[in-house]
């Protein structure tokens, strides 16, 4: 990694190096929990933002300290932490953060899928020495979990729901003995202090692979809910938006706060099913649409704008990111967000009238 | 004031306060107590030292004219002022309370009304912001975080006492000047009140007690105006202020109505949570309390049925501590044990644990006092209609069932004795009516309904509660009772709301409320325009009427008011019946009611234009069809129409060309009142059997769908007529056709009605 700014999308640690280094220089003197780089104060910093030595610390998850607090508490009792929440609520974000500031590692990952085998959990050979010498520790190819409980640091594993019930329980014993088991070499690995595990989980996908409950046990659960107010989804699309933009060098102007505003309050009234004033009832689409998906829309915006218009994002390039985003399910959605158009969006005066143009020519 | 005086600051239901005062009291070794508290009440208070008081209890003032003001002091175990009652009273210390007398306290309250709702509730939020901000410079979420954490927890009694004076003391500061701008009149409440326990500790002061053998208990936020120099009450100033005519009283108290009442102090929240609190102080253990709050939580989850296993509250409690830990606190206060219970018993969610967080915060502790200490005159009066009524032996906590009979006894020989059971209904009445648990009426099955009743009776404490309650209302029984009638009267602005007050005096036996209830009830018919709403109160009055008369009371006011609702719900029915189906149950609803009216009171009420309208009803092809096949049904009943007439409307109804829904509706309407009136006509059938015969094949499954629904609860012999009936017309004879129809259909014919129900009306 020597030429970082050619990297697509730099993991945490990388990203904020800066930060992470002033907060590691004033946080000498605190004591930390064994295998912690940072004390959870300095730790909850980071997350939420502050400053330290005269910089600036951005708030990284904003709105709910309370829960990051928990978060961090939890793995201080070296409980194992699942966060779950709808799509685009930031759990892999917070996670990837956390790992960040504890460990200053948050690539060993285990991405949960429909294939995801129980060896990806625990390890398993290089098939020619195997075969060549029989198991020996070269042969053996470590997973990430294993390599966190070598070095005492943190382990992630992303939707964990996704994959099959018999590998997710592979972890009951990794989490409650804390060690692994190789018996080819008679071996057992115990985990070093300073190991956990961060997992995320999905509510969308509840009944797909539902987590055992001797599993459910072994973590402490935290619900990241959608953020509380239009404020600070506003000022979380901002934040993200101005981020990413800077990392993909997107050749468009930074949207302006209108712009912003208007997106965030028509994800916010269509996923609550009503206006924000709550004077108004409406349909809500059948796709999640999350605070993610408002800074995916932006951004796909500002690329637009970019490399085909004039540099700053107009009313049609939003319209065309809103039908795509809020349309899933072509028939029903259609109808959901035409409704919307003309009774919400029409009724909000000039300010609204460009985009509600561009929207319902786009929506025909 | 004298520098040598003993001034402890405390914040009520604060069972760290109380701790620290008990030590403090050790060291003082005082000869005086005096207690911020209202000083015409130390009497009555000083009871509060006998053994059988058992805590939560509380004292209420309250005036007996109108406005009705009150003032309520609550009392719990962790009380500070309580724990230095109960320690004065074992060291035979003097006792005094200090603060002004309730009499002035109520007057002062009644006269409060100058003040803007709007300046005071942005006064309160500019106090509360200062509050906010220094939970916020400890980094802690809210005020009751902090104090817990920062006080409650704090077990150095130098430390406590210092702190708590100094802050509020501090913040007093940050707000008095903006207090005597905004709310002059609650600035100088506070300063009388100052000034009187200014002028209380001097008087202790001058009868010889020393200054350094006197401990001075108030609130933190009045210790800096005790300690001040400026002067005190006079007794000519105290003889000029106002008073109200007032009683006072001790009451028993519930630990659920402790913590509903707003901002009085840190144990009101969660009042079980910090008798725990208190507990695990007076035993030295307060690091136990986590432990024992959370197996609370997991005992109370399992009872539930949720799972909750000891190795989780080993989980929850060490989150507790970490989350502790990061806030550098000593022990983990109830926010986080609330967070650690969400996290672990929950997984996340509030939801599921919610319920158990609710019951172990709050408990379920009420209080009592013995016999004779509590008398307020709503208690003797009941204690006496208890007697009176021979209901003493139901005065117990075991729930006992009455049954009373209305009628008058005739072997006895005083009317008290004829009537007892009528007085003791009319007595339940009004308890029930006053929302006093002791009484619950059970369902009696209709036919005995007119004489006997059915009570479940069961003395609870807070029964005692809700009887003190009552004085706020009235002094006796009945006063409160109707006075009680008369704000729900004024409260509520619908036709059942008036109704129900008529109801409820005539079981009470009141005079008065019933015919201000009638005045009500006459305006708000004339403007009612539901049809369905006037008719239910027409019915609840017929109820009354034909029941009423055993319970003595003059019920002749209700005919005139009977007949205008009968009147104007019989005006109303046209227009009310073009509506869609959905709506049209009410109105069908309504039209039984009214015709039970006019079958009961026929004598009274104008049936003649009822069936007038029912005509008009019947006639029109533009209403609700079901609706005026149900009033054609009602004429048919009446027998208003002759067998051709009959004939001649199925015939008009069921033509050629209407559409077969509205057609087969209107049949449904018919067919849903009086099957009998219906069985009985030849020619309604020979006319039904013409328009099937005579459908299309597409109308025919429209008409299927409805007809089937009309015939659905027709019970099995009349289904057996209907099929008599048709076999005569069709000439295939009545018991062959009856048998034919009345087989199990097979299997092709069933997948044929099932194909009916995916059947799509193009409405």
């Amino acid at each position: 990694m020597n030429n970082t700014t050619d990297i697509l999308r730099l993991p945490a640690e990388i990203l904020y190096k800066d930060e992470l280094e002033a907060l590691k220089s004033e946080d000498l003197n605190e004591t930390k929990p064994i295998g912690w780089q940072l004390s959870p104060k300095a730790v909850f910093k980071f997350i939420t933002g502050g400053t330290s030595k005269g910089l600036t610390i951005t708030p990284k998850y904003i709105g709910h300290n309370r829960l990051v607090e928990i978060a961090i508490a939890t793995l201080l009792t070296d409980r194992s932490l699942l966060l779950i929440g709808e799509p685009g609520t930031a759990k892999s974000w917070l996670s990837e953060n956390l790992s960040a500031a504890i460990c200053s590692d948050s690539a060993k990952v285990i991405q949960g899928t429909a294939g995801t085998s129980e060896e990806h959990v625990r390890y398993s050979w290089n098939y020619a020495m195997l075969i060549a010498n029989g198991p020996s520790n070269e042969a053996l190819i470590k997973s990430p979990i294993y390599r966190a409980m070598e070095t005492g640091s943190m382990a992630r594993f992303e939707e964990i729901s996704r994959c099959a019930s018999e590998v997710q329980d592979a972890l009951i014993s990794i989490l409650s003995e804390k060690t692994i088991a190789i018996p080819e070499l008679s071996r057992e690995i115990p985990a070093q202090r300073g190991f956990s595990i961060i997992a995320t989980a999905n509510t969308r996908d509840r009944g797909v692979n539902d987590m055992s409950s001797a599993l459910k046990r072994r973590f402490n659960t935290i619900v990241l809910p959608a953020p509380a107010n239009l404020e600070t989804e506003i000022s979380i699309v901002t934040k993200r938006v101005a981020e990413i933009s800077n990392n993909y060098q997107l050749k468009a102007a930074l949207p302006t706060n209108q712009v912003i505003e208007k997106i965030v309050t028509i994800f916010r009234e269509l996923r609550q099913g009503q206006t924000l004033d709550e004077k108004q009832k409406l349909k809500a689409p059948t796709g999640v649409i999350s605070t993610a998906e408002a800074i995916s829309l932006i951004t796909n915006s500002m690329a637009l704008a970019g490399s085909f218009g004039n540099g700053s994002i107009t009313d049609e390039d939003l319209a065309a990111g809103l039908q795509g985003a809020i349309i899933k399910d072509e028939e029903k959605d259609k109808i959901v967000w035409k409704e919307y158009l003309e009774n919400v969006m029409k009724k909000r005066g000039a300010e609204w009238r460009g985009l509600y143009n561009s929207c319902s020519d786009m929506n025909k | 004031m004298h520098k040598d005086l003993n001034i402890f600051g405390i914040r009520h239901l604060s069972p760290g306060g109380s701790f620290h005062l008990r030590a403090y009291l050790e060291q003082i070794k005082p000869d005086c107590i005096l207690i911020e508290g209202p000083s015409d009440a130390t009497d009555l208070l000083l009871q509060l030292g006998n053994n059988d008081v058992k805590p939560p209890v509380a004292l209420l003032a309250y005036t007996n004219a109108l406005p009705i003001e009150t003032v309520l002091y609550p009392f719990a175990s962790y009380s500070p002022e309580y724990e230095a009652l109960s320690w004065g009273l074992k060291k035979g210390c003097t006792i005094r309370f200090i603060d002004l007398p309730t009499d002035i306290l109520l007057k002062l309250k009644q006269r409060d009304n100058q003040t803007d709702p709007e300046i005071k509730s942005e006064f309160h939020r500019f106090q509360n912001k200062i509050y906010d901000n220094v939970a916020g410079l400890y980094g802690e979420d809210n005020y009751e975080s902090y104090w817990e954490r920062n006080f409650e927890h704090n077990l150095s009694l130098h430390s406590y006492n210092q702190g708590i004076s100094l802050e509020a003391t501090e913040i007093r500061q940050l707000v008095i000047d903006k207090e005597a701008l905004a709310l002059p009149y609650d600035h100088a409440y506070n300063e009388v009140r100052e000034a009187h326990m200014r002028r209380e500790i001097k008087k202790a002061i001058s009868e010889g007690f020393s200054p350094e053998k006197i401990v001075v208990i108030v609130g933190a936020y009045h210790v800096e105006g005790i300690q001040t120099d400026r002067t005190t009450m006079s007794d000519e100033t105290l003889k000029m202020i106002p008073r109200a005519e007032s009683n006072m009283t001790l009451m028993p108290y519930s630990y659920h109505r402790l913590s509903s009442r707003t901002g009085y102090g840190a144990g009101n929240k969660a009042p079980y949570y910090f008798e725990l609190m208190w507990q695990q102080l007076l035993g030295q253990n307060l690091g136990d309390l986590s432990a024992i709050y959370l197996s609370s939580i997991a005992n109370n989850l399992r009872t539930q049925g949720h799972n909750a296993s000891s190795a989780t509250v080993i989980e929850a409690i060490r989150l507790a501590n970490a989350l502790t830990a990061m806030r550098g606190g000593e022990y983990p206060v109830l926010q986080d044990l609330h967070d650690a219970a969400i996290t672990c018993f929950g997984a996340g969610e509030l939801a599921i644990v919610a319920d158990a967080l609710n019951r172990v915060d709050i408990g379920t502790a009420i209080g009592s006092l013995p016999e004779g200490i509590s008398q307020t005159p709503v208690q003797e009066d009941v204690a006496r209609e208890l007697k009176r009524l021979k209901l003493i032996d139901y005065k117990s906590a075991i729930a006992q069932e009455l049954t009373l009979d209305l009628r008058e006894n005739i072997k006895v020989k005083s009317t008290e004795a004829a009537f007892i059971d009528l007085t003791r209904s009319t007595f339940l009445h009004r308890l029930s009516a006053l929302k006093i648990g002791f009484a619950k009426q059970l369902h009696v099955n209709q036919e005995t309904a007119s004489w006997a009743e059915k009570w479940v009776l069961q003395w609870t404490p807070e029964v005692e509660i809700e009887i003190v309650e009552a004085n706020l209302k009235g002094e006796t029984l009945e006063i409160a009772v109707a006075y009680q009638l008369k704000e729900e009267l004024q409260n509520g602005d619908s036709l059942a709301v008036a109704t129900a007050v008529i109801a409820k005096s005539c079981l009470c036996g009141l005079t008065d409320i019933f015919s201000n209830a009638l005045a009500v009830l006459q305006h708000k018919l004339v403007e009612t325009v539901s049809f369905s709403d006037i008719t239910e109160a027409s019915r609840q009055l017929s109820f009354i009427l034909q029941y009423g008369s055993l319970r003595n009371f003059n019920l002749e006011p209700l005919f005139p008011l009977l007949q205008q609702l009968f009147l104007r719900a019989a005006l109303l029915l046209v227009e009310n019946s073009a509506c869609d189906d959905k709506a049209a149950t009410a109105i069908i609803n309504g039209i039984t009611q009214m015709e039970t009216v006019a079958r009961e009171h026929y004598e009274l009420v104008n049936t003649e234009i009822w069936h007038n309208e029912i005509k008009v009803l019947a006639q029109r092809d533009d209403l609700n069809a079901k609706l005026s096949g149900i009033a054609f049904s009602i004429l048919l009943e009446h027998n208003f129409v002759n067998e051709d007439e009959c004939a001649r409307e199925v015939s008009r109804r069921l033509s050629p060309g209407i559409p077969a829904d509205i057609g087969a509706g209107w049949f449904e309407g018919l067919a849903g009142r009086n099957r009998y009136a219906l069985l009985s006509r030849i020619g309604l059938w020979r006319e039904l059997d013409n328009y099937v015969q005579m459908l299309d094949k597409d109308e025919f499954m429209r008409a299927l769908v409805f007809l089937r629904r009309a015939f659905g609860d027709f019970e099995s012999n009349q289904k057996n007529s209907v099929a008599e009936l048709l076999g005569d017309l069709w000439g295939t004879g009545a018991e062959s056709t009856a048998e034919f129809l009345s087989k199990e259909l097979n299997e092709e014919e069933t997948t044929k009605l099932d194909e009916l129900n995916d059947f799509d009306f193009d409405f």
